[in-house]
């Protein structure tokens, strides 16, 4: 076989030798004794780009690592006050505790069953004033009431609050979601009851048994 | 100072290590290249194989790429690194029975981790497919092999530090320590939930950020210089580089955790981390740029290789913003950004260290030059034609995929041609180094061979680069 | 760098400071995450996976099928996930606490996975999955593997769990197809695939292009964010849904339009001086 030339794909020439390589880049350092130190300063092209990374992320960190904290999961989540949007759907939520408990009694159809257990669509007491149904959820009801011109008293409504002798003990959350559900369903158009005015009630009256008509008519 | 003979009996002393690296390096090319074609016609038409559970997509694309990664990126990485740190100390390799034991356990381990991926020992992880029983293997193996290399490293007859030390020397720490740690949180006491995952993408960032580059760098800054004759121009600003890939490299672990459940500061400091590297680019860049001009087959893939790091690290910041990563994640294009850095970069950059290498380690050229540029051709030809079938298809799945009337068999069935052009280029490339483990062996093998040491050219001093 | 210990240090404070960084302090941060007690339902959320269901993760993580799937929903915004119906909010940390081996993937060749019980309008159940198994689908692969085409014994009943196939998949007369235990755990575990609760951490946030958003809502009572959603009472199952398919979905639930007097969201204390 014939002597490669100097591009012979079998073979790549080397044009400098290892020691020489090793000397000659180290001779750049100016680390060698024979020679006074010196150091080259960063040509002003790449210090601009390391300054320009470093500056881009800096501000990148700042606006979207959300605070390093392990609740943000949304990186364009606002910074400055780290707020939770929580768009919660009362309605929603109501109407899921109403399918779970209420509707036993007062049916899906808010109907409620003849002489036994009032409706809820249409009821003067869902649509009047909103302190008076939510006692009556905190609380529960005894004796007769009259809803639409009929009277009930077969069953009491049980003490759902978060009182004594409840069975339930739902928040103050809870029986707002319910109660803003009922109030917008089958034709209902009262508005809706916030966890607050249900706090409110709660605080204001403490422990008690449960309420009667008469009682509950005396609230505005 | 006269110089040294390119080809001394020093080289030849560690020949018997590294030839048993190399050909075990080519072995798994070639088998990862033959799973790689399997799953790519899978991904074409899914019934390929189907019946059988061995060859299931998802214990296939896994045994590719541990084939790959740790059969052949390792061995073959593992080889040049050691070959490179044993000339720069200037005598023969050191320890070399532990290198040999190293290596055969280190075959052992990757091959019972192929073979339990193809019985289902999966891991679920990216660049993460050996099984739990494997990893302690790999691990002992790794630092075995990595014994000769860091006596030449520690052992060198000059004390200077070279960019190919500092790389070297890093690739050949750093893989046990991920290894292990990996070993510890994730399988043998594992963490909860999410975290695996964000521990998973940690240990691939830095194993390609502070493994699998490293040992590729350190054949590249040797390479270039040895070829071309010439110092690197702004060398001065090496180390900077080497410093900034090590430090920001594995803050990156959070890449591809975009929009996940992790909080949001882990992607967001990946990209900020993605941003910084291309500082470490910028340098790599300018000192690696003259062996564009080498003109011989080494600096011709190294060149190719550069350039695909390059790239990759654009891509990389790129597609690390959220307002990008909205059309390119979870699509074909991380797989081509995956095959642009392993493939692209670090694969033709060993290949070319190889072909600079091999004549140096047995003394002999190689066997046939047409083996040798035919390589090279369908290997360029190969991946480019891979990444343009896998850009293309990922841009039809992105688009696709944002449009909720589209359903996904439907996807599938649209990316139908980029992933037959996909099949085609993965079958170039296996062309391609079957022709180059053909002449491996040939070159190696001593029966036939034909060429003499004295082909070697006298290397004169390097001249310093006129910038 | 003569000097090789302060290399070697210098390299091991890199690794350690980018594992510090993002290991640790993630682990920090996540490494304790409890479920969360909800009032209302007075339960936690997530709950354990049943034992059938984690059986059949491992199937899952052994035939490797995040592959081509992911379970993890982004957030909206991000991506068609929400409106594809894979899920209502953005899976967040706690989704995946009593997942020993999350399998939350990279590339969705297959759609999502997240919530596969709880697919809006309907979630397939085990049969349609088992179905879809053994057939396949476009772009997935059939897994016949995972069962056993059997002799019907003679005088007797076919096997309650035999697969109903029709036109060219169905068994010869006498024969039949029936799960193995591997299918019918994959089944159960991807039929128990769902995240009904939104925690606080995962409702969706205002961006920071949404300031008018909070001013248009009425005074708002300020509910503390634990309020849990489960907007969708119960899913409807009247229509199996294919899954390799990707049911388009209706509209995702959305919070009460701001004509309804609904709550508002969560507002900080400065807000209140509107009420």
């Amino acid at each position: 076989m014939s002597e490669p030339s100097k591009k012979d794909p079998r073979l790549d020439q080397a044009a400098s030798s290892d020691e020489s390589v090793l000397d000659s880049h180290e001779k750049l350092l100016g680390t060698r004794p024979d020679e006074g130190a010196r150091y080259a300063l960063l040509p002003i092209g790449i210090l601009f780009a390391l300054s320009a990374l470093i500056l881009f992320s800096g501000t990148y960190l700042n606006r979207y690592a959300g605070h390093y904290s392990p609740a943000v999961f949304n990186e364009t989540a606002k910074p400055s006050t780290g707020e939770v949007a929580v768009k919660v759907d009362p309605v929603a939520m109501g109407k899921t505790a109403f399918n779970a408990v209420c509707i036993t009694c007062h049916q899906a159809t808010g109907q409620g069953v003849p002489n036994i257990y009032p409706p809820l669509a249409g009821s003067e007491w869902v649509n009047g004033p909103s302190a008076r149904v939510i006692r009556i959820v905190l609380y529960g009801l005894k004796g007769d009431v009259h809803v639409e011109g009929h009277v009930f008293n077969a069953a009491a409504m049980p003490v759902f609050g978060q009182v004594s002798g409840s069975a339930y003990n739902w928040s103050d959350e809870k029986i707002a979601a319910v109660l803003t559900y009922v109030r917008q369903e089958w034709g209902n158009k009262a508005g809706p009851i916030s966890a607050d005015d249900v706090s409110a009630a709660r605080k204001a009256t403490g422990d008690r048994k449960e309420e009667s008509e008469s009682e509950l008519q005396t609230i505005k | 100072m006269s110089n040294k003979p390119e080809y001394t009996p020093v080289d030849s002393a560690s020949s018997c290590t590294l030839l048993f690296l190399l050909a075990s390096a080519l072995g798994w090319l070639v088998i990862g290249g033959v799973l790689a074609i399997v799953a790519a016609l899978q991904l074409h038409s899914p019934a390929f194989l189907a019946h059988c559970p061995v060859f299931t997509y998802g214990r296939v694309t896994v045994m590719a790429e541990t084939s790959f990664v740790y059969g052949w990126l390792a061995n073959a990485g593992l080889a040049l690194v050691l070959w490179v740190l044993g000339r720069l100390a200037g005598e023969p390799l050191r320890a070399q029975n532990w290198a040999l034991g190293g290596t055969l356990f280190w075959n052992v381990g990757v091959t019972a981790a192929v073979v339990g991926a193809a019985c289902g020992e999966l891991t679920g992880f990216s660049l993460l497919g050996l099984p739990k029983f494997v990893q302690l293997i790999l691990f002992a193996s790794y630092i075995a092999i990595a014994i000769p290399g860091l006596l030449a490293w520690t052992g060198r007859l000059r004390q200077v530090s070279f960019a190919s030390h500092w790389y070297g020397a890093a690739a050949l720490f750093i893989f046990p320590w991920l290894i292990s740690i990996v070993h510890v949180m994730l399988f043998a006491v594992p963490v909860r939930g999410v975290l695996q995952p964000i521990i998973a993408g940690w240990y691939a960032q830095c194993a390609w950020t502070l493994w699998i580059a490293p040992l590729f760098l350190c054949v590249a800054y040797y390479v270039v210089p040895k070829v071309t004759g010439k110092t690197m121009p702004s060398y001065e600003f090496a180390s900077l580089g080497f410093w900034t890939l090590l430090f920001v490299g594995g803050l990156t672990g959070g890449r591809h955790l975009i929009g996940g459940p992790v909080p949001a500061w882990i992607p967001s400091l990946a990209v900020v981390s993605c941003a910084l590297l291309l500082f470490h680019t910028l340098i790599v860049f300018l000192n690696l740029k003259g062996g564009v001009c080498g003109g011989t087959v080494a600096t011709r893939f190294i060149s190719f290789g550069l350039a695909a790091y390059i790239l990759g690290a654009l891509v990389d910041v790129v597609t690390s913003f959220h307002g990008i990563a909205l059309h390119t994640q979870f699509t074909l294009f991380d797989e081509a950004q995956k095959q642009l850095a392993l493939y692209g970069a670090a694969t033709t950059v060993l290949f070319g260290g190889i072909y600079f290498a091999l004549p140096r380690i047995t003394g002999k050229a190689w066997f046939s030059g047409a083996l040798v540029k035919a390589h090279l051709t369908l290997t360029l030809a190969g991946i480019l034609l891979l990444l343009v079938s896998l850009v293309l298809a990922s841009v039809t799945q992105s688009q696709e995929l944002l449009d909720k009337n589209i359903p996904l068999g439907d996807i599938a069935g649209h990316m139908q041609v980029w992933l037959s052009g996909a099949i085609v280029a993965q079958v170039i490339l296996l062309l391609g180094n079957v022709a180059f483990t053909a002449n491996f062996y040939l070159t190696s093998c001593r029966i036939l061979n034909i060429s003499a040491p004295a082909w070697f050219a006298t290397p004169a001093a390097t001249e310093t680069h006129v910038s | 760098m003569k000097n090789n210990f302060l290399y070697f240090l210098g390299v091991f404070a890199a690794l350690g400071i980018s594992w510090a960084g993002i290991v640790l302090g993630s682990n920090a941060q996540l490494g304790n995450l409890a479920p969360y007690y909800d009032d209302n339902e007075q339960a936690t959320f997530p709950s354990w996976m049943a034992g059938q269901a984690a059986r059949g993760q491992l199937v899952y993580k052994d035939l490797g099928c995040v592959a081509c799937h992911t379970q993890q929903v982004r957030r909206p915004g991000f991506g068609s996930d929400q409106e594809r119906g894979w899920g209502d909010r953005q899976s967040v940390a706690r989704d995946y606490i009593y997942q020993p081996f999350p399998q939350l993937g990279s590339a969705r060749i297959g759609p999502d996975l997240a919530n596969l019980g709880d697919r809006k309008p309907s979630a397939p159940d085990a049969d349609d999955i088992l179905h879809l198994l053994y057939t396949g689908g476009k772009g997935m692969p059939s897994y016949r593997f995972l069962f056993e085409k059997r002799k019907v014994g003679v005088g007797a009943q076919p096997a309650l769990d035999a697969l109903s196939l029709t036109g060219s998949q169905k068994p010869a007369e006498g024969w039949e197809v029936v799960p193995t235990n591997r299918a019918t755990a994959l089944a159960a575990y991807l039929v128990s695939l769902k995240n009904p609760y939104t925690f606080p951490e995962a409702a969706p946030v205002a961006a920071a292009k949404d300031d008018e958003v909070k001013n248009m809502n009425p005074a708002a009572p300020n509910p503390p964010p634990k309020a849990g959603i489960d907007a969708n009472a119960e899913p409807d199952k009247t229509s199996p849904a294919m899954v390799a398919g990707g049911t388009p979905m209706a509209s995702p639930p959305t919070p009460a339009p701001a004509g309804q007097a609904a709550a508002s969201p969560g507002a900080p204390a400065p807000q209140q001086g509107t009420k």
